[in-house]
């Protein structure tokens, strides 16, 4: 009888566990700030050795996406809604409008929702292919259907549990560039003063 | 006056057999000279040398030319991006004979083209950024080399970092994507979203053949509007917007047909049945014509003889004002028709001599004067008007006692009314003054409430519909039609593309200071700064390798041998495609290019960095237009002012002062009742009404000397002006029915100013003949 029963909740608990998309998305949508340090492994074809890069990367559902590379050397990226900026070094940050270059622009979209599993914009651009692989963790292979993604990548696939914890990119010219987050920070649910800063032109 | 030996007949004959040899003479004249003759149709060259400008005038031309050609498209499937519809468009545009050109999207060949083209000549297509990061040893370049290879999402390859280490060629493709208008590619079509939502297709092509007569443009417009229709059918949800020059000139025949079928119609009828009714014979009409036709012959002719040219304006100015001496014939024919029972028609050409001589040289020295003016087109006006109404006037002087043999003579018509007119003048002071001091206070009252309005966007009103698509299209593509550029010229490509360097920094300048909205520059180097671009790629290569080894990067070295692109491959290859329009290149190696900003706050601003800079010219339509019309406005014040001194000063020298300053009151007058309609019916005054004032003056000196005339019948002279009057309310007087708000202000003022003109006209009866009406009809 235990054993039916013990049976039984396991069945149901495997049921009610197996994760889906729209599950790894109502979880995203629930953390309206997400703060992770990255560590980026970009091994580009023909070249001897990868290149490693690491920094601190910042979520906020409102904003937008901030993107601090510190090694091996300074370099931000900030993306919202209507602006894209590079600061790199001392040189003068390149901005970039939606209004003034909305080609760019359907490109921020796209990188901002993979980092939010946003599915109506995956499911316009890419056919994806998604497994519970148990423990809580899942895969998303996404596989470009637009131009120009097409003619970049392969595939890209995204894994995680709570959160996102790896994005592989696979280019269409066999390179290949692995990301992974850690240390992921939820609170404080809102985003500090300073991070604010980070996202006024 | 004449020889007493030959019978005054004899004389006359002869004169006409001589004025006939004159006319043959210049019949041939004008043979000669045509074929030769340059018929200048240019606005821009009414304009004083000095706002000119050095622009070569083929260069100006040729682009003027070329964007009056082109078409622009842009075709919606709805709010899902399909490009059917637009493709169904340009299969549809390229069977059409009147088109050549039409291009939709870029073909996956010619994309690869266009990345080839970049990446073989990427050392002589060095852009602005690249340029920047490459001075001071290059070590800028160095970061942005490694942030790019560092970026996930850049796609730098091991195949590009090979081949193109110094990644020149992403470079200019970046910056290129940067200064790219506000569309996406899709599928190769240039596409762009509106704030509904619906997805825009863009098309461009260009009218076949540089000159498009109204026939053919009429054709095209419907052929289109039948394309479109078509469309709708196979598409319900498809829309189109057009744009091209072609549409307006299209609306604007349309309408001046419509001007000249309704108008044209009422003017005929109106003067015949006016003609028929007074002189109950169509002959009048028929010397009228012929008079007025010699007239234009003798005019062109003549100018063409000065001046070797003659521009389109002045053509249609000077003929209007030839016109003016269809008064002559009038004259004598009313003369004739009235009196020709007891007077010889010499008799009667005696009668109406000295006045027809008076008003031909009053009104010619009022128009002569207008040669002092610093403008070709004026001068050549003056010459026009002076030469051809003398011409018509010799040919109702010499021809037409012998035309009017068996005319019909009869008593003046509605005779108890003019009779009534004249006593009334005479001995009525609520007329004698009241009607001058009524007209006179008018005059002041409108004048003073006149506004001057010289922009050239009031003259006319534009369709609705047209403008709407055109400013959809300004604002989903960002390329608008203001028709403000800068013009870049050089004796050779090379000369050009190096001026246009120097100017690239002032635009950035003032983007920078928000002075400009944006402007599109030919992304294209001097060989000039293209070997200054290779000297600083040689210098920075070696510290680049050096800071991306340092990061653990192994690279080839890079190629940097010169690949150079002159204007000539540029234009063949696929690069320059939507570029093309702004680069013109002479058979002789002199060169143009086209800088078109928008959104310009100042465009005094611009015209004074264009001056510091040699070669470069800065044109805003619009402004120049403006400037064109207030110049010729305020210019066209002042000669008529000059040209009223003269008359009142030959009124004075013949007459004494009083009579000479009463006669030129009904000038004064006519002028001031013309501009206070204007002022009242809620026009401003424009060029167009200062021309309309020129013919006024011209014609209150025939009423006002028709009328001084000594030896003539006050009675006969009314009719005459009478007649006169309705005949130019018949013609000129229609313009007021125009739906062109320019023409129809000219015909406000010239009707009322003719009006004025002819009720103040009995002002100037010599005192001897006063009374003298009644007892002599």
């Amino acid at each position: 009888m235990n054993r039916i029963i013990f049976l039984a909740l396991l069945f149901i608990s495997c049921t009610a566990s197996a994760i889906t998309l729209d599950d790894v998305q109502r979880s995203f949508a629930s953390q309206p700030v997400v703060r992770a340090k990255f560590q980026q492994d970009r091994q580009i074809s023909g070249m001897a050795q990868p290149l490693h890069s690491s920094g601190e990367v910042l979520i906020a559902k409102s904003k937008g996406l901030w993107w601090q590379q510190q090694h091996p050397f300074p370099m931000t990226l900030v993306l919202d809604d209507s602006h894209m900026a590079q600061i790199m070094g001392n040189q003068a940050p390149q901005i970039i409008t939606a209004d003034s270059n909305p080609q760019m622009f359907q490109f921020n979209h796209l990188l901002r929702a993979l980092f939010q599993a946003d599915r109506k914009v995956l499911d316009e651009n890419f056919s994806s292919v998604f497994t519970d692989q148990g423990k809580g963790q899942w895969q998303l292979v996404l596989t470009p259907i637009t131009t120009p993604l097409d003619k970049l990548f392969s595939t890209i696939t995204l894994q995680g549990d709570k959160h996102l914890n790896r994005i592989a990119l696979n280019d269409l010219q066999g390179d290949f560039t692995e990301i992974t987050f850690s240390n992921h920070r939820l609170e404080p649910r809102k985003l500090t003063h300073e991070e604010q800063q980070r996202f006024t032109f | 006056m004449k020889s007493s030996n030959a019978s005054p007949s004899d004389v006359h004959r002869r004169l006409a057999w001589g004025w006939l040899a004159v006319v043959t003479l210049l019949v041939a004249l004008l043979v000669v000279t045509l074929p030769k003759a340059r018929l200048d149709s240019s606005v821009l060259s009414l304009l004083p040398a000095s706002s000119l400008g050095k622009i070569p005038p083929q260069i100006e031309n040729g682009f003027l030319q070329r964007l009056d050609r082109q078409m622009m498209w842009m075709v919606s499937p709805g709010d899902k991006p399909n490009d059917e519809a637009a493709a169904w468009w340009q299969t549809q545009l390229q069977q059409q004979p009147f088109l050549q050109g039409v291009q939709g999207p870029m073909d996956a060949k010619g994309q690869q083209e266009w990345g080839e083209f970049y990446f073989e000549h990427r050392n002589g297509l060095v852009d602005t950024q690249t340029r920047s990061r490459l001075q001071n040893g290059g070590e800028a370049q160095a970061q942005w080399i490694l942030a790019q290879l560092y970026s996930a999402f850049s796609g730098v390859s091991g195949k590009e970092l090979t081949n193109d280490p110094l990644m020149l060629t992403r470079g200019s493709q970046l910056a290129l994507q940067q200064t790219a208008s506000q569309m996406r590619l899709m599928n190769g079509w240039l596409v762009a979203r509106d704030k509904q939502g619906r997805y825009w297709y863009l098309l461009h092509g260009e009218l076949k053949g540089s000159s498009f007569d109204m026939q053919q443009g009429r054709e095209a417009v419907e052929q289109l509007r039948a394309l479109q229709h078509k469309l709708k059918q196979q598409f319900p949800q498809a829309q189109v917007m057009s744009r091209g020059t072609l549409f307006y000139s299209d609306y604007a025949s349309q309408q001046a047909k419509h001007d000249v079928s309704t108008l044209g119609l009422a003017t005929v009828i109106g003067v015949l049945l006016l003609i028929l009714l007074v002189f109950r014979s169509v002959r009048p009409l028929i010397l009228c014509v012929t008079s007025v036709g010699i007239g234009a012959l003798a005019g062109t002719a003549i100018t063409l003889l000065c001046f070797g040219e003659l521009h389109l304006m002045t053509l249609v100015m000077s003929m209007s004002i030839v016109g003016v001496s269809a008064d002559y014939t009038l004259y004598y024919l009313t003369e004739r028709m009235v009196h020709g029972g007891q007077n010889s028609p010499i008799a009667s050409l005696r009668k109406v001599l000295p006045a027809l001589l008076l008003a031909l040289a009053t009104t010619a020295i009022a128009y002569l004067i207008m040669i002092l003016a610093p403008f070709p087109g004026i001068r050549q006006l003056a010459v026009f008007a002076a030469s051809g109404l003398i011409a018509s006037c010799l040919t109702v002087v010499c021809w037409y006692p012998f035309a009017v043999r068996g005319l019909p003579v009869h008593q003046v018509p509605c005779r108890h009314w003019l009779n009534a007119w004249l006593d009334a003048w005479q001995h009525n002071n609520a007329v004698r003054f009241g009607i001058p001091l009524a007209l006179l206070v008018i005059s002041l009252g409108g004048i003073a409430s006149l506004k001057i309005n010289d922009d050239i966007a009031s003259f006319q009103a534009l369709p609705q519909d047209l403008l709407r698509e055109e400013q959809a299209i300004t604002a989903l593509t960002g390329q608008g039609m203001d028709q403000k550029w800068f013009v870049v010229y050089g004796d050779s490509a090379e000369q050009t593309l190096q001026r246009l360097e120097k100017l690239a920094p002032a635009l950035a300048k003032l983007k920078a200071d928000k002075a400009i909205d944006s402007y599109r520059l030919i992304p294209l180097a001097s060989l000039e700064q293209q070997q200054a671009d290779l000297q600083l790629l040689r210098e920075a290569a070696p510290v680049l390798q050096k800071r991306l080894a340092e990061s653990g990067i192994t690279v080839s070295a890079p190629n940097l041998q010169q690949m150079a692109v002159t204007p000539d491959v540029w234009q063949k290859s696929v690069i320059s495609s939507g570029w093309r329009l702004l680069w013109l290149s002479l058979p002789d190696g002199k060169s143009g290019a086209l800088v078109p900003v928008s959104g310009v706050h100042d465009s005094q601003q611009l015209g004074q960095i264009a001056a510091k800079i040699p070669g470069v010219g800065w044109v805003d339509r619009k402004v120049m237009f403006n400037e064109l019309f207030s110049h010729f406005r305020s210019l066209l014040a002042t000669l008529l002012a000059a040209a009223v001194a003269a008359i009142a000063l030959s009124y004075v020298l013949r007459l004494g002062v009083k009579r000479g300053l009463l006669s030129v009151v009904p000038s004064l007058l006519s002028l001031g009742g013309g501009l206070a309609a204007l002022a009242l019916s809620g026009h401003a005054l424009n060029l167009f009404s200062l021309l309309a004032l020129m013919l006024v003056l011209g014609i209150g000196i025939n009423y006002t000397l028709f009328f001084s005339n000594p030896r003539g019948t006050p009675l006969t002279s009314l009719l005459a002006i009478s007649v006169a009057l309705l005949t130019t309310l018949f013609t000129l007087g229609m313009l007021v029915f125009s739906q062109t708000q320019a023409i129809a202000s000219f015909g406000i003022v010239l009707s009322c100013g003719i009006f004025c003109a002819f009720l103040t006209a009995p002002l100037a009866l010599p005192p001897s003949t006063q009374g003298k009406g009644k007892r002599e009809s």
